[in-house]
């Protein structure tokens, strides 16, 4: 068997700058913000090394973007590459965080020889603007040592592999901590010298498990690995250094995206009808739309088409931090659609989405909403028409304050005194913070048609009606 | 008819963290400028915030009423939870509250407090007025709110009210209406209040900003957690009258009638315990200091001393100061008996009295040191004396202090922990809802030394905010937010010891560390209402000077005391003068080793500017070169007139100290003594959040007038800023300058016993112990390496020839008490073999790899690689071991292993030691061909000014004082020593990735003297760290 290993040196960073159409220093950090993970060229330029503190980071490049490293993302982001590795070798193994193994052995007569197998595997690298070191290796070890130093070549011959190995230092031998300072202490700094140690010797002083890991690498014994399939779901992320705030920014990642979503329907022989696509914002709650398609379809210039006009319908309500776009429908090629767009279920509650997704869907997304209380002292921001699709915290609803039940839709100057009052003043001043100050004092009257008011003086001394008792 | 007045009686000040919005005194002033007849501060459960407002309304008209608000944790049977204010009537009535406070705050954690109602029926609380706030209809039924005011009657009879706000918000008129009825059922008057939060409207959003964080929100989220509106401030008068009925009002002023306590009428109670029975305290101090005089001066008291004695024996029993001499005495002498070396200083301690009680070494008779200076009879201000204590034997005397006067009467003052700037902007980004990683960001990218800094720009460069009002609004936001307090914190050392109950003086609270409590008022507070503390510090150089002495003393093979060291030693002083100190105390910082070849001391005194010039003060002030040139005589010494003279005689003319300063500005600038005083405190405050502007144009105009130039007064108050939180008054440096001596000399004249003793006290100074090791051997001390079968848990001075052993302290990682076992169990002979060492010591794996990793098995392991093989042989040995015979311990080798290099060694031994007795890495390098052209730092010496040169070094400091305009200083080490390298801000920030970054740097530039300092001006800086892979250098970075 012959193991071909993938190893992606800095995944994330690969990801966010293809999703980027200017170019600038731009670091991952840790999950804490305080070290550099991966650095691009240009940060790089700029002195920004891995490891780095990113205080010292900062001071060396202060546009600097960071992007904070996350798990999940990255497993996301390696699980896509397993996709489509998967349509080359039959026995992919995703090796998080930043590896893929294969079996390559068995395609050399599909593809004609390695050589054709390797530079298959090289162009696809290209297209996905991935950097990647490939390492070949009669034991899934070996490849991987061999590829995560930078060492891979397109040469399966065990004799070299074995001299390559032993050229490459301790370190990257991926010892655990202890076994690793133990060698070191014991001066020692090439595998091949803790190849060369005699391997009684060696589980006995050291641990049984370091003979083992030496020979898993060997090849003197068995490694097997375990079998993986892609998900029956397509999802991508698209992520942002600096937040996108033109529509025309999203089209670029977008099309790079539904190209993959494209070749991936290709692959499975499916079609789709509905694409979800969510966007991030820092503050607000994340845009999320439906985007259907009239009848099955599979093609990217459709889909992207789609996705522009709905887009240039609704423009962004804040920047866009990232983008991820979904699909959990899958058609079969031939299969008739009219079936499954009623959704035959006699669940409720679907029916009720369903419902309201035609609805929707008809109207647009803006036209549905529905109330709910705000905790905000301001009258006006009392209220919310929240969307449908958004969850709500529940707000405190004991203790209100009186308020009319009919808030009109804007003050309105009050023309003549009042005939009677019944409270007041209630003193209302806030919002500071956000440019909608207030500063009223608010009374209830009665005017001379007899109804009862809430009216309010601002500060300067102006009277207006806000909202009428019944 | 006229109105009546009013007392303001519940409010919150910036001591109800995270609540109030203004700062006691803002409150105290605005309620003056309104003409409230009281104001009561009523923290929640505290009275930290009382001392300040009390300053504040010391001479004003209105009357300040100590109070303290309280929600308790559960409520009495079927009522409401009771929120109330509870006011100090008398003296009495203040302890008792205070007592209430220790009990709810000593049960919770540290700045929260947790009490029951059944505390309020425990606690006497008979001389304390209560102010119930009852609750609105909407938080309790009528029923609860009656059973609460009820059981509230019970407990308080005739000296419950019902507390009215009117502060406009929705519900009022029911909550008003509930507040009639209650006082309807319970016969029980209405009193109006203003339940305030802050001394003006303005300061809502800052309020509001208080309330987000208190919330763990923001305050676009933090909806009704926020106040409905801004009236929650002191109102003008005419507005309360106009918002309660006369009766409420008058009701307020009846309360405020009934308070009569008054904080200036604390007094410090001394424990009364040291006094012996039937001696008066000043007749026992008296005794205390003869004996003392006997032991000080075996062949008779000098007469001028003598003299001295009488004086300030008379002044202290003038001032009623005995028992703070005798408390520390007490202190003193406990430590003495205990073997720990102390050291007073401070006003006060460099007496004569002092010196006989042993509180201090400054001999009186040797420098001519006026206590009076020390003590102020005019301001009743009460004597201060720090006492430095070994630091690793503190704890001890802590512990002592806590046992004799028990934990109900001994606690340390607390630290109030203020706003910075660095966490002002990281909470206000919080609350306005900022991206924190981006406020790191910005944080991160500011550089605070730059005035110049357009702040807002950067906010909106950084796009925390697209509103450049809310940008607006964040700055004026932080800066008021700056100075605020955020919670109390222990003191470093001061203890106030208390006659009674401490709790019935100032309320006790937990402080973070355990089985630590701190009371809730800080060292500024306590000096405001005359109470006293002794400080209790910690100093390393003492347990370094113990323990040479310890060492010299073995080597005689008699005592040898600090006392017995000779005065005015001319060799140590040739030393100093050299810049030689590394290691003395105080002078060895980069600083103080240049300016040591210029100030050239030769005499105590000398040591006493020494220690104080090289500060922010006379930097700032731009008195160092005027002070050398008429130190070298190079410059007359005049004095304007003759009262200057008196001042500045000491110092030729020019003002060092901080005492001077302050005399200064009232012998020339005519401050009266009550003014002194306020500049002084201004001074002490200046760091955090005090304003010395208003003293700059009384202390120029006062010194115009009398006819000295503008150039001397301007600089002056630059002098007075730089002192402004670093303050150095003279009579600390008469004491450190002690130290300074004692351990020059110690130095000069027993370099092994200063080294060892310095490596035994780590960490401690300026130093990591490899570059003392390195000192030593440029002293002639020679280094023995670290050995299973020589080396004890301390570093030892072994033979005649006072080789220094390397103890087995420096192995990182290697357990204390593994160390322990090696030493006691080992053989007369010495280990045998790895697997002897590990049973007779009874040593873990981890220890013997720790023990291997240091190479200290030279006696069965050729090298460390081999030593470690053996370690690695898992199996126990076997039970039969001591029937052995010798040949049995033949250690098993392993051909395959490499013999480590030079190189290895050295970083393994920087891995685990922290040092290398092998050749420095530079060494190493130099010899390998890549440090072509560099000079040593020992070439350098003999190199001419202004020749270009090039340099390399391992990074072991970077600096960038605040009085230095922006140079970055860098020492570098090499094998022969250090050189400075002075980078100068252009250079700096075109090479700022070298500058920062670099373990090993190269260095083209040009050399610099100034007679034996050389400077390297730097020119390219380059990185060379990849030559020294991963070997840890430690660098001092920017302290």
């Amino acid at each position: 068997m012959i193991w071909l290993y993938l190893h992606f040196p800095h995944l994330l960073l690969d990801h966010i700058r293809r999703a980027r159409e200017d170019s600038g220093a731009l670091v991952i950090v840790d999950g804490s913000g305080q070290t550099v993970l991966q650095a691009c060229p240009e940060a790089r330029e700029l002195g920004v090394q891995v490891g780095m503190r990113l205080k010292t980071a900062i001071t060396l490049a202060p546009e600097l973007a960071i992007v904070q490293a996350d798990d999940q993302q990255q497993a996301r982001i390696l699980e896509g590459q397993a996709r489509w590795l998967y349509r080359y070798a039959a026995h992919v193994v995703p090796r998080p965080p930043n590896g893929l193994l294969a079996e390559v052995g068995s395609l050399q007569r599909l593809y004609g020889g390695l050589p054709a197998v390797w530079q298959t595997v090289e162009q696809a690298l290209d297209e996905h603007q991935l950097t990647a070191w490939s390492g070949l290796g009669h034991t899934p070890l070996a490849a991987r040592l061999i590829a995560r130093t930078g060492k891979g070549e397109c040469n399966a011959d065990r004799d070299h592999i074995l001299r390559t190995l032993g050229q490459l230092p301790l370190q990257v031998a991926e010892f655990d901590e202890r076994t690793c300072t133990r060698l070191q202490r014991l001066g020692l700094d090439r595998l091949q010298q803790v190849f060369d140690l005699p391997p009684a010797e060696l589980a006995r002083r050291l641990s049984p498990e370091t003979l083992a890991r030496v020979q898993k690498i060997l090849g003197s014994r068995p490694d097997p690995q375990p079998d993986w399939q892609p998900p029956h779901q397509f999802r991508q992320q698209a992520d942002f250094a600096r937040e996108i705030e033109q529509t025309q920014g999203l089209l670029f990642p977008l099309q790079r995206i539904l190209s993959d979503l494209e070749d991936d329907l290709c692959w499975r022989q499916q079609e789709t009808d509905t694409l979800f696509l969510t966007l991030q914002h820092r503050h607000e709650e994340p845009t999320r739309l439906r985007i259907r398609t009239s009848g099955p379809e599979h093609r990217a210039e459709a889909f992207l088409n789609l996705i522009r006009l709905r887009l240039e319908r609704h423009p962004l309500r804040a920047p866009v931090l990232s983008l991820q776009l979904s699909v959990k429908r899958f058609l079969g090629r031939e299969a008739p659609t009219e079936r499954d767009l009623l959704g035959e279920t006699q669940d409720l509650n679907e029916a009720w989405h369903t419902l309201m997704s035609r609805l929707q869907a008809r109207l647009g997304e803006s036209a549905l909403s529905q109330l709910a209380p705000q905790a905000d002292h301001r009258p006006e921001r009392a209220w919310s028409a929240a969307s449908l699709a958004r969850k709500h915290q529940p707000t405190e609803t004991t203790g209100l304050p009186r308020r009319p039940l009919w808030l009109l839709q804007g003050p309105q100057p009050l023309t003549s005194p009042p005939q009677a009052w019944f409270a007041g003043p209630e003193r209302i001043s806030g919002g500071w913070w956000d440019g909608q100050r207030v500063l009223r004092d608010y009374y209830i009257a009665q005017l001379d048609s007899g109804q009862l008011a809430w009216v309010f003086r601002d500060t300067q001394g102006g009277w207006y009606i806000h909202g009428w008792f019944g | 008819m006229e109105r009546p007045g009013y007392a303001e009686l519940t409010c919150v000040s910036n001591f109800s963290f995270l609540t109030g919005a203004s700062h006691p005194h803002e409150l105290a002033e605005r309620a003056a400028g309104l003409g409230y007849r009281a104001l009561a501060i009523t923290d929640a459960c505290s009275v930290a915030g009382i001392p300040r407002a009390w300053a504040a309304l010391k001479d004003s008209p209105v009357q300040l009423i100590t109070g303290s608000h309280f929600e308790l944790d559960d409520a009495p049977p079927e009522a409401c939870i009771p929120r109330f204010v509870l006011l100090a009537r008398t003296r009495r009535g203040y302890g008792q509250l205070c007592q209430l406070i220790t009990t709810g705050r000593r049960r919770a954690e540290k700045g929260q407090y947790q009490l029951f109602f059944r505390d309020i029926e425990t606690h006497t609380l008979d001389d304390c007025l209560c102010l119930w706030n009852p609750p609105a209809p909407a938080e309790a039924s009528a029923d609860q709110a009656l059973a609460c005011g009820e059981w509230l009657l019970r407990l308080f009879e005739h000296r419950l009210w019902l507390a009215a706000t009117r502060t406009l918000e929705s519900g009022e008129e029911q909550k008003l209406s509930r507040i009639r009825w209650l006082a309807d059922q319970l016969r029980c008057p209405i009193t109006a209040t203003g339940d305030v939060h802050m001394h003006s409207r303005e300061r809502q959003p800052l309020q509001d900003v208080l309330t987000a964080l208190h919330h763990h929100t923001t305050v676009e989220h933090a909806g009704h957690c926020l106040f409905q509106n801004a009236e929650r401030y002191l109102r003008p008068l005419p507005v309360i009258q106009r918002l309660f009925p006369d009766a409420w009002l008058e009701q307020s002023l009846k309360i405020a009638d009934q308070c009569t306590f008054e904080p200036g009428s604390l007094r410090y109670e001394y424990p009364p315990d040291l006094v012996p029975e039937g001696e008066t305290p000043a007749g026992y101090l008296k005794r205390l200091t003869r004996e003392g005089e006997r032991r000080r001066y075996p062949g008779g008291t000098p007469l001028t001393v003598q003299a001295l004695i009488r004086k300030e024996l008379e002044l202290i029993s003038e001032m009623e100061y005995e028992h703070y001499f005798l408390t520390i005495h007490d202190i003193v002498a406990f430590a003495r008996n205990r073997g720990i070396l102390c050291q007073g200083r401070g006003s006060a301690a460099n007496s004569a009295v002092c010196y006989c009680l042993g509180i201090t070494e400054v001999n009186p008779a040797r420098v001519e040191l006026l206590f009076e200076r020390f003590i102020s009879k005019d301001r009743n201000e009460p004597p201060d004396i720090d006492v430095d204590f070994e630091h690793e034997r503190r704890e001890e005397v802590i512990q002592y202090i806590y046992q004799r006067y028990s934990r109900e009467r001994a606690a340390l003052a607390a630290t109030v922990i203020r706003y910075r700037p660095r966490s002002a902007i990281r909470d206000v980004g919080k609350a306005l809802g900022f991206d924190p990683a981006q406020v790191e960001q910005l944080l991160e990218g500011i550089d605070w030394r730059d005035k110049s800094t357009n702040w807002r720009q950067q906010i909106l460069d950084k796009r925390l905010t697209r509103n450049p009002r809310v940008a607006d609004q964040f700055f004026t936001l932080v800066n008021t937010l700056l100075g605020f307090p955020r919670h109390l914190s222990q003191h470093v050392g001061g203890f106030v010891i208390s006659a009674g109950p401490l709790a019935e003086l100032v309320p006790v609270e937990n402080a973070a560390m355990a089985d630590r409590t701190v009371i809730q008022w800080d060292k500024d507070d306590l000096e405001s209402l005359g109470l006293m503390k002794v400080d209790v510090l910690a100093l390393g150089m003492l347990s370094a000077i113990r323990k040479a002495l310890a060492l010299i003393s073995e080597r005689k093979g008699e005592p040898f005391r600090m006392q017995d060291i000779p005065e005015e030693d001319p060799a140590t002083y040739a030393m100093l003068q050299t810049g030689d100190s590394i290691g003395v105390f105080q002078v060895e910082s980069r600083a103080q080793i240049n300016m040591l070849p210029r100030l050239k001391p030769e005499t105590y005194y000398d040591l006493v500017i020494e220690v104080a010039i090289v500060r922010p003060g006379p930097i700032q002030g731009d008195m160092v070169h005027p002070y050398l040139r008429r130190k070298h005589g190079l410059e007359p010494v005049s004095y304007p007139n003759d009262a200057i003279r008196k001042v500045l005689e000491r110092t030729l003319g020019v003002p060092i100290f901080q005492e001077q300063v302050i005399k200064l500005a009232m012998v020339a600038a005519g401050f009266s003594a009550g003014e002194a005083d306020q500049l002084r405190r201004a001074m002490a405050a200046w760091k955090s959040h005090g304003d010395l502007t208003p003293f700059r144009e009384k202390l120029i105009s006062g010194m115009l007038e009398r006819g000295h130039d503008a150039d001397f007064a301007e600089r002056l108050y630059q002098q007075i800023c730089g002192f402004g939180g670093y303050g150095f008054p003279e009579s600390h440096a008469a004491s450190f300058a002690l130290l300074v001596y004692v351990s020059a000399w110690i130095k000069r004249h027993h370099p092994a016993a200063f080294y060892c003793a310095l490596l035994n006290s780590q960490p401690m100074g300026f130093y990591s112990p490899s570059q003392l090791v390195q000192d030593a051997k440029r002293h002639q001390v020679s280094v023995l390496p670290m050995d299973v079968n020589h080396s004890q848990w301390d570093h030892t001075l072994e033979g005649p020839d006072q080789h220094l052993r390397l103890g087995l302290r420096l192995v990182q990682g290697l357990s204390s008490a593994g160390a322990q076992r090696l030493c006691e169990q080992r053989p007369a002979g010495g280990y045998r073999s790895a697997g002897e060492l590990r049973k007779l010591a009874g040593l873990n794996q981890r220890d013997m790899e720790m023990l291997a990793g240091a190479n200290a098995m030279p006696a069965f392991a050729t090298n460390r690689h081999q030593a470690y093989w053996q370690l690695l042989d898992h199996e126990q040995p076997t039970e039969l071991f001591a029937a052995e015979a010798p040949e049995d311990y033949q250690p098993d080798h392993c051909e395959q292993l490499p013999e480590p290099s030079e190189g290895q060694n050295v970083l393994a031994d920087y891995a685990s030691l922290g040092l290398s007795l092998q050749r420095h890495p530079l060494a190493l390098l130099r010899e390998q061909g890549h440090l072509k052209f560099c000079h040593t730092a020992e070439e350098l010496k003999s190199t001419r000014a202004g020749v270009p040169v090039q340099i390399a070094g391992l990074v072991t400091g970077r600096q960038r004082p605040g009085s230095a305009s922006g140079v970055t200083f860098v020492t570098l080490e090499d094998e022969t020593g250090n050189v400075n390298v002075v980078v100068w801000l252009e250079t700096a920030r075109r090479q700022r990735k070298p500058l920062l970054t670099a373990r090993l740097l190269h260095v083209k530039g040009v050399l610099e003297r100034e007679g034996d300092i050389v400077h390297v001006m730097a020119g390219k800086l380059s990185d060379l760290s990849h030559l020294i892979q991963k070997l840890p250098v430690s660098s001092r970075d920017f302290h």
